[in-house]
This record gives structure tokens, C-alpha cells and sequence, in this order.
């Protein structure tokens, strides 16, 4: 209506003006036909009243336009500005009605990349604004729904993974157990005989360190390889995992012996995870190495953490082979691994697990010079011993 | 001489732990599940068992929960938990009972001596 007010404002101002410059120009004529007649010495007299009446009239006509101009552009403005107020005021209540819609559509999708799939708008306002809160509700359903299914599957893959293994353990211990069985009555097998029993051994061997590596690899992958750790002992965890070895080693007439530095303090860690590393570490020193190689795994206290290290004289490693060898799926020259059972994953896995325990884990070895296996623990803190309370009496 | 009462639901794994414990000189009474488990420790097995041997899964009565039971009866005989699966034991026992350890599957068979011995010259 506003508005309005000024398109009419602007109407009347040409409206106006044209009456004036119509009326201008008649009095113009009436002028000029008067000074022909004065000219022409008719009626002088009369003709100059005419003139002058006219130049009074045109006079009186530019006083006149002038005011109207001024009340026609006073309108105009108050037109103007009463219909700019007016838009202003009709553009911030869509503005606003537009602003908290999108605002709160900037801090969900925030919420929703930061992985709250669960997040919706309100769904409201004006139908633009609506749409779109329905367009993002829709996404970020699918987006959950698709999760979900991802999850489900991972939680599939995992249980297959664990079922498979679990399934594929029992017939492997009754395997490995009776092969170990007749081992321990080799005296009364020909050497044939006890050589088919001995790959029978190795080959189990192998096959159940493949089924913990690939269910290790699986929990790394996702997440979910964890430790329960708790004071332990270095030397009976050490000796847990030499007596592991013992009968490996001793079958390839290899040396394997153990030497810990007394009054060590405990470490915390979870014991299986610690002897899982130590077992596999000696399993590649024992693989690597020729038969009558030495073994020997040591533990010492190194300022707050203990150092474990497992070395032995077999044929070492090229400084480019060393860089790679906690790498996934990574094994020694070719040429050396023909009896070697390894699958690759072993030292990768013992990395993450010594990782998970704050430790660290690295390689010395040059070729022909044996190789060097350090695994660095913190030690425990060092808690004052339980004093009983002094009771005064 | 100890006596071991082991529970597997597999009879070729009971014979092969019958085998080598009996080699190692160990008296051995069998039990295929949980349920026997109870019920032979609630009976009168004359000696009652030293050491008790429970695979973590079987049919009918899961070792964990044999053990469960027996604690709940006031049997404190140590039990070792033998299972496939480092999950399966953190899954089901530790939790609420105590275990005096775990052995897993394929056994190690001088590891599972030494615990043995370590129990019963306690």
C-alpha cells in the first residue's frame, strides 16, 4: 500500500508536469500571436497587456509546479522510504524465519560429520527451508541406516573369522597333540617313520600360527586387539616362553638359553599378549638359524624400562631388509625361508602389541652377524611397598 | 598321585589329555560336559579330584558355568580353563569367577604340567 502511495506520487508529478508545460506552452502562443499583433501596430496597447499578462501567467504556472513538485516529491519520498521500511521489515521476518531453520541445519550437519548419525532438524518454517530439513533428515537416515549395515557386516566378518578359527583349533589339537604323542615314542619309529611325524609337526605348527595371526590381524584391523595388563614377573614370563621353545630348538639341536638381570622390578602387562611377542620372536630366531645355532634371550633394566632382547648367531639381515620387516606381510630372503613357517604378519603383530603396552620394539642384524630383537617395556611404577598402618594407640 | 578330572566334549581330545597326563603319572577321570562335571564333584568321586581341566565350551553346561556352579556349592578345587579362544575366557569367566588359569587350544602340553604341578604342590 506503501509503495503504492509512491507509484501514485510519481503519476501525479508527470501528470503535473505535463498540465504545466501544456499550459506553459499555450501561454507561449497567446504571447507570441500578441507581439505578431504589436508588430503588426494592431491594437499595440492591447497586445502588450497580453504579454504581460501572459509572462504573469507562465510566472504564476512555475510558482504553481514548483509547490507541487515539492508536495509530490515530498510524497514520492515518504512513499520511498515507508515502502523500503516496509520490504526491510518484510525481508528480516523472512530473514529470521529463514536464519534458525539454517542454523540449526549448519550445526547438525557439523554434529553429522563428526559421526553422530543419529541427528535430525526440526522439520518447519517456511517451505524452502522445510524441504531442505527434509532432504538432510532423509540423508542422514540413510547415512545411519548404511552404517549400520557396515557394522553388521564387520560384526559378521569378525565372528566368521573367530567361529572359523575355533572350529579349525579342535581337529588341530588332536592333530598336533597325537603327532606329539609318537614324537615322544621316537625310539620305536624307523627314521622315515619319525621324519613323516616331524613334518606332520611343523606343518600343524604352522597351521595354527596362521589361524592366530589371521585372528590377530583381524581384531587389529578392527580395533579390537586389546590388553589386559597386570603386574607381572619378567623371569617367569621369559621362562614361560623359553619352555614353549624348548623342544622346537632342542629337535634342531639349536642352543636356547636365558639370562635375566636380578631384582628387576615387574612390568605391567598382559602376559599372554608379552609371551605371545616373546614366543614368536624366538620362533623366527629358531627358523632363520641353522641347526647348532644359539639362542639367547636376555632381559635388563634400562633406566624405567626393562629391555627384553632375543638374539641369536644365524645369517642377520641386509640394512634394507631390516627397514621393512615389522611391515605386514614382509619375510626374510627367499632363499632362507624355505623351511621357514612364518606368515608374514608375526612381527607386525608383536609391534602393535608392544605399541599397546607403551613399548617399543626394533632390530639390530647385519648379514653373516645374527640378529638382535629389543622389545622396551615401562617398568611399573614403582609403588611404595603396602606399609601397615601405624595405629597409636 | 594327583588326581585330574578333565571335561572336553571331543573324545579324541579326552584321550589325548588322558594319554599324556597318564604318562606324567596323573590319575584321570573324564567328564564330556558340564553337567557330569557337577555332578561328579557333587558326588562321591573317591578321591575328589585335585585339579579340575574344563574346556570353556560344551554342549549342555559350558565349563564357565560348571565352574560357577561348583564355587556357588562351595568346591574351591582349582580349575584351569582350557579353550580355543583368548575371547571366549574374557567373554565368559574372569568376569565373576576366579580361575587359577587358562591353557589354549592346540595345547601346550609342558605349559599345561607346569600349571598342573604349580597347583598341586601348592
Amino acid at each position: 500500500m506503501l509503495t503504492g502511495l509512491a507509484v501514485v506520487g510519481v503519476a501525479r508529478f508527470l501528470q503535473q508536469r505535463q498540465d504545466f508545460e501544456n499550459a506553459t506552452a499555450r501561454s507561449y502562443q497567446v504571447e507570441i500571436a500578441a507581439r505578431n499583433r504589436l508588430a503588426a501596430g494592431t491594437r499595440p496597447g492591447a497586445a502588450r497587456t497580453a504579454i504581460v499578462s501572459q509572462q504573469h501567467e507562465r510566472q504564476s504556472l512555475r510558482n504553481d509546479i514548483d509547490g507541487e513538485t515539492r508536495d509530490t516529491a515530498l510524497l514520492v519520498g515518504a512513499g520511498l522510504i515507508a515502502g523500503l521500511t516496509g520490504a526491510a521489515l518484510l525481508f528480516s521476518g523472512l530473514i529470521s524465519s529463514m536464519r534458525r531453520p539454517l542454523e540449526e541445519l549448519v550445526e547438525a550437519s557439523g554434529r553429522l560429520a563428526g559421526g553422530d548419525l543419529e541427528t535430525r532438524v526440526k522439520i518447519g518454517g517456511l517451505s524452502e527451508t522445510a524441504t531442505l530439513g527434509a532432504a538432510f533428515n532423509e540423508m542422514a537416515a540413510e547415512l545411519q541406516r548404511r552404517a549400520g549395515e557396515r557394522d553388521q557386516l564387520e560384526t559378521m566378518k569378525d565372528e566368521f573369522v573367530l567361529t572359523a578359527s575355533h572350529e579349525l583349533r579342535s581337529p588341530l589339537t588332536s592333530v598336533q597333540g597325537f603327532a606329539e604323542l609318537l614324537m615322544l615314542e621316537r625310539d620305536k619309529l624307523d627314521s622315515k617313520q619319525a621324519d613323516t611325524v616331524e613334518i606332520i609337526l611343523d606343518n600343524t605348527r604352522h597351521l595354527v600360527r596362521l589361524l592366530n595371526d589371521l585372528l590377530d590381524l583381524a581384531r587389529s584391523d578392527a580395533g579390537r586387539l586389546t590388553i589386559k595388563p597386570a603386574l607381572t614377573g619378567v623371569a617367569p614370563l621369559v621362562e614361560d616362553a623359553v619352555r614353549t621353545m624348548r623342544s622346537q630348538t632342542e629337535a634342531a639341536d639349536q642352543t636356547l638359553r636365558s639370562e635375566i638381570e636380578g631384582e628387576l622390578p615387574p612390568i605391567n602387562v598382559d602376559r599372554d599378549r608379552i609371551r605371545q611377542v616373546l614366543v614368536n620372536l624366538l620362533t623366527n630366531a629358531h627358523e632363520y638359524s641353522p641347526e647348532g645355532a644359539t639362542i639367547e634371550v636376555t632381559a635388563v633394566h634400562r633406566n624405567t624400562a626393562i629391555e627384553i632382547a632375543v638374539s641369536d648367531d644365524g645369517p642377520g639381515m641386509a640394512e634394507d631388509q631390516l627397514e621393512h620387516i615389522f611391515e605386514r606381510f614382509t619375510r626374510g630372503d627367499a632363499g632362507l625361508t624355505q623351511h621357514v613357517g612364518g606368515t608374514g604378519l608375526g612381527l607386525a603383530i608383536s609391534k602393535s602389541l608392544v605399541e599397546l603396552h607403551g613399548g617399543r620394539i626394533g632390530a639390530d642384524s647385519a648379514p653373516g652377524h645374527g640378529s638382535t630383537f629389543r622389545i622396551l617395556l615401562p617398568a611399573a611404577q614403582a609403588t611404595a611397598p603396602d606399609q601397615p598402618q601405624r595405629v597409636e594407640a | 598321585m594327583s588326581r585330574v578330572l578333565i571335561a572336553d566334549d571331543s573324545e579324541t581330545i579326552l584321550l589325548l589329555m588322558r594319554t599324556r597326563l597318564e604318562m606324567e603319572g596323573y590319575e584321570v577321570v573324564t567328564a564330556a560336559d558340564g553337567v557330569e562335571v557337577v555332578e561328579l564333584m557333587q558326588g562321591d568321586t573317591e578321591p575328589p579330584p585335585d585339579v579340575l581341566l574344563l574346556d570353556a565350551m560344551m554342549p549342555r553346561k559350558s565349563g564357565i558355568d560348571a565352574l560357577r556352579e561348583l564355587r556357588a556349592a562351595g568346591i574351591e578345587t582349582p580349575v584351569l580353563i582350557v579353550s580355543a579362544h583368548q575371547d571366549e575366557m574374557d567373554a565368559g569367566a574372569a568376569t565373576d569367577v576366579e580361575v587359577s588359569g587358562y591353557i589354549t587350544k592346540p595345547i601346550d602340553f609342558d605349559r599345561l604340567f607346569a600349571c598342573i604341578a604349580d597347583l598341586t604342590t601348592r
